[in-house]
């Protein structure tokens, strides 16, 4: 073939590589995986729209966000396992730390990358009860009686679990002026209670309004609302107990998953938007406290004020709440092997 | 409580009814029996009362306590039930997280739960027979049935991002020799990292998987690109494919030459390739089959003998015909040819597949400097090739790079024979004119090699495959009807036209 013909060949297969190039780097077209925990499934489906708008107006481009749930620690096992999250919504911090410490997914302070060390929103523990509340539930201890059974997810496995179980921990050691056996002896005797251990929130809420088992479902505060709305003919009551636990849920972008899908930017995006007013805004909607004071004044009426303790007050912190409570052979472990 | 009631009103009756009315002295008596009477009637009275509330009572007792035994039976039960639920779920969630063996079409795989860690075997066996028809007396002896290829194949990941791959060949007279022997990382689809032995990123058809080309063989075109070889090698789908890179290091093999797994020379050849796949993810499906790209290798090696195709003639691999019979080599009247400076190749290359159409074509140019060790003559020889090659799936099937895979498996007990295909190829092969006669003999090598080939492609299902095609290939130069060219390598492949046909029963999974 003569030279010439062999630079027109090759100067036009170049130009068409440089065409699909140019196409590859302007084609945008992106997929999340945001993994959560169980009961932020109707949440994230609003928000997921709300932010692929936005997305679309903001840069041009499209971005789909697929969901997992389960219960948080499930969740957080199968990310270390391989679950491709881009981006991880929990319940509780440990969660996340599972992330650095099981596999090196994400670094040690992933925390400080986003504002009030990564938690957009908070809620709470409190109760739901049947119509017309029969076995009249109103605090910590009418859960202990002996004629109420009370149903609480399984604190090894679910985040709404242990903020359960810590809840109970805290409010015993606030009535026994810190004695920790009273404590010990409280919870045992709630767990008694207990006659299923779902694994995550939303299995609890199965058991207690579709199952129609307990007479209490003891839950967070947007997983509480969703019964009553899901279920309008069972009349259930929200209680709120006059003191229970502030449940923060931190969220992050999964860095070594991130990097494989090239979607850095997007994935950190997702996680800023729920700082803003709009997210903010959604996250009321749905029943969760948000960081933002003005919005939270907004729906005073809904969240009333209780007297909320932090993990750290009443278990020295995550770390040590793990340790001493819930990894194997800890309190629960005995307690509820005692009650069995 | 109405008939004790009418028993006592009955004697109370009676007894004043037999009363005489002249006993008035008795009336005293009788006022104090009748007061008496009535006290015990309603002493009585309040007596039926009083057991009849406490039995009222009672039954409501025990109606309450059968409605708290039911509530408590009910709880218990769908307590129960709720149990049996959970396990199940827990159940279902474990037999998620067990190992998964799995024996099917794609062979025997067996993994981890989340796939982390997969070890499949997988196998190619093709029997082939080639028939040459007109060849000439010395050559007769061709005709025979072979087994091409007899690779068993071990694959899988270890810790989800690296790969392997592994593949002796038993088939060749030589004994067993080592095709595919590598490692692979895969940090992302777009940025991999393969290091040991493979294809070198270069020739289109040479980059199709043995078990999806066309024929038998594959065309003059790829006798200019190399094989594999042994080397490192980053590369990478962008975009699900939209565009692919290759560019690596290898130790650098003559033309369609597979490595000798070592080297032993300071230079080393580089390759690169891009390929595209502009409308892969587009809505114009008419064009998502359309690829094209282009690839290139390049050495500046030291001389050798072993970077050229082999200078021996007969019927040892270099630039073979169809039949894979030899028609060119570096065989001058006087000296010996080894490699001298730099080789190089470029190939422009595409495909498009459109529904049962399939279209293939590339063209390779291979610049090889030569020096005559005799002579001392030094030149840089440009050899061309090129191939276009088309099929049809008469039964409606999908064409596409990885092959045809049958709607209807063959099963002749319900009336399903699979897919056919026809298969249709022109291919070329020039040898650079400044080759004769200092690098190459005219009186032995051709200059020029021009193959048709058209054949029949039966799918059985998607590991069984019947090939039957036909090739006629010509030549310019070569071997003469008479003298030494017509009994001499390979002179006595190009004295007449190369006609073969070919059959092939393949397995692979």
């Amino acid at each position: 073939m003569p030279n010439r013909i062999q630079k027109v060949v090759c100067a036009s297969l170049t130009a068409g590589l440089l065409w699909a190039a140019a196409a590859v780097g302007s084609a945008a077209e992106s997929k999340l995986l945001n993994v959560s925990y169980d009961v932020t499934r109707e949440f994230y489906s609003a928000y997921n729209k709300s932010f692929a708008d936005y997305w679309k107006t903001k840069t041009g481009d499209t971005v789909t966000v697929s969901q997992s749930h389960g219960g948080s620690s499930k969740q957080a096992q199968s990310v270390v396992n391989g679950l491709e999250a881009d981006v991880v919504t929990m319940n509780q911090p440990l969660d996340i730390d599972v992330l650095h410490t099981g596999g090196g997914l994400l670094p040690a302070n992933w925390s400080s990358r986003l504002p009030n060390k990564s938690v957009p929103y908070t809620s709470t523990i409190l109760f739901v009860v049947r119509k017309g509340n029969p076995k009249n539930i109103r605090n910590w201890d009418d859960l202990v009686q002996s004629n109420v059974s009370v149903v609480i997810p399984n604190p090894k496995t679910s985040g709404n679990g242990r903020y359960s179980y810590l809840a109970a921990w805290g409010y015993a050691l606030k009535k026994s002026a810190g004695d920790e056996k009273s404590a010990r002896e409280f919870v045992g005797n709630l767990f008694a209670n207990v006659p299923v251990l779902d694994t995550g929130g939303r299995g609890a809420t199965t058991t207690f309004a579709e199952r129609g088992i307990g007479d209490v479902l003891v839950t967070f505060e947007n997983e509480a609302a969703l019964v009553q709305k899901q279920f309008p003919d069972e009349e259930f009551l929200v209680i709120l107990p006059p003191v229970s636990i502030l449940a923060e849920n931190p969220v992050a972008w999964v860095d070594r998953n991130v990097q494989r899908h090239h979607t850095e930017a997007v994935a950190r995006a997702y996680l800023e938007y729920l700082f803003s007013d709009a997210g903010q805004e959604l996250a009321a909607q749905h029943y969760f406290r948000p960081r933002n004071q003005a919005i939270l004044a907004r729906y005073a009426t809904r969240y009333k004020p209780v007297d909320l303790f932090t993990v750290s007050e009443v278990a020295g912190g995550w770390q040590k709440a793990q340790q001493v409570h819930f990894s194997d052979g800890g309190i629960f472990d005995q307690i509820y092997q005692l009650n069995k | 409580m109405k008939k004790k009631q009418l028993w006592l009103a009955t004697i109370l009756g009676a007894q004043l009814a037999f009363t005489s009315p002249a006993a008035d002295t008795n009336d005293t008596n009788r006022d104090a029996d009748l007061a008496a009477l009535k006290q015990q009637l309603l002493e009585l009275s309040q007596k039926v009362q009083a057991l009849e509330s406490q039995r009222a009572a009672d039954l409501q007792a025990a109606a309450a306590a059968a409605q708290t035994q039911n509530q408590d039976l009910d709880q218990k039960v769908r307590i129960l039930a709720r149990e049996r639920e959970l396990d199940q779920e827990a159940a279902a969630a474990a037999a998620k997280s067990a190992p998964r063996l799995q024996v099917g079409p794609g062979g025997f795989i067996a993994s981890s739960a989340d796939s982390n860690f997969v070890f499949s075997l997988k196998g190619v066996l093709q029997v082939d027979s080639r028939t040459f028809f007109n060849d000439s007396v010395n050559k007769n002896a061709n005709d025979g049935i072979i087994l091409r290829r007899a690779r068993p194949i071990f694959q899988g990941t270890l810790y989800r991002d690296f790969d392997f791959k592994f593949t002796p060949d038993f088939a060749p007279s030589s004994g067993p020799t080592i095709f595919d022997a590598y490692g692979n990382y895969r940090y992302a689809p777009w940025a991999q990292l393969r290091s040991g032995k493979f294809k070198t990123p270069e020739g289109l058809e040479q980059l199709q998987e043995d078990v999806n080309i066309s024929f038998n063989e594959r065309s003059l075109a790829s006798d200019l690109v190399p094989n594999r070889d042994v080397g490192l090698q980053l590369w990478g789908d962008i975009k699900g494919g939209l565009l692919s890179y290759a560019a690596g290091i290898f130790n650098g093999v003559g033309d369609e030459q597979n490595s000798s797994n070592a080297a032993f020379e300071n230079e080393v050849e580089f390759a690169g390739r891009l390929f595209t796949q502009p409308f892969k993810s587009s809505d114009l499906t008419a064009l998502q089959g359309l690829g094209f790209g282009v690839a290139g290798t390049s050495q500046n090696g030291t001389s050798n003998t072993k970077d050229l195709p082999t200078t021996t003639g007969g019927t040892l691999p270099g630039y073979t015909t169809d039949g894979q019979q030899q028609f060119f080599a570096y065989n001058p009247a006087i000296g010996t040819v080894v490699a001298s400076r730099e080789h190089w190749r470029l190939s422009p290359q595409g495909y498009y597949y459109y529904g049962p159409l399939s279209l293939l074509g590339e063209y390779a140019i291979s610049d090889q400097g030569v020096r005559n060790t005799t002579t001392g003559a030094q030149a840089y020889l440009q050899n061309t090739a090129w191939e276009v090659s088309g099929g049809w799936v008469l039964t409606g099937e999908n064409a596409s790079f990885g092959g045809v895979t049958p709607l209807h498996p063959f099963d002749p007990h319900n009336g399903q024979w699979g897919a056919f295909q026809v298969v249709a190829r022109y291919a070329e092969l020039n040898i650079d004119n400044a080759a004769f006669p200092v690098f190459a003999n005219p009186a032995y090598s051709a200059s020029t090699a021009q193959a048709w080939s058209t054949g029949l492609n039966w799918y059985l299902n998607k590991n069984i495959r019947l090939n039957a095609s036909f090739s006629h290939t010509t030549f310019t130069g070569g071997g003469a009807s008479t003298g030494s060219g017509a009994t001499t390598s390979p002179g006595v492949v190009t004295r007449q036209p190369e006609n073969v046909f070919f059959t092939r029963v393949q397995l692979a999974f």
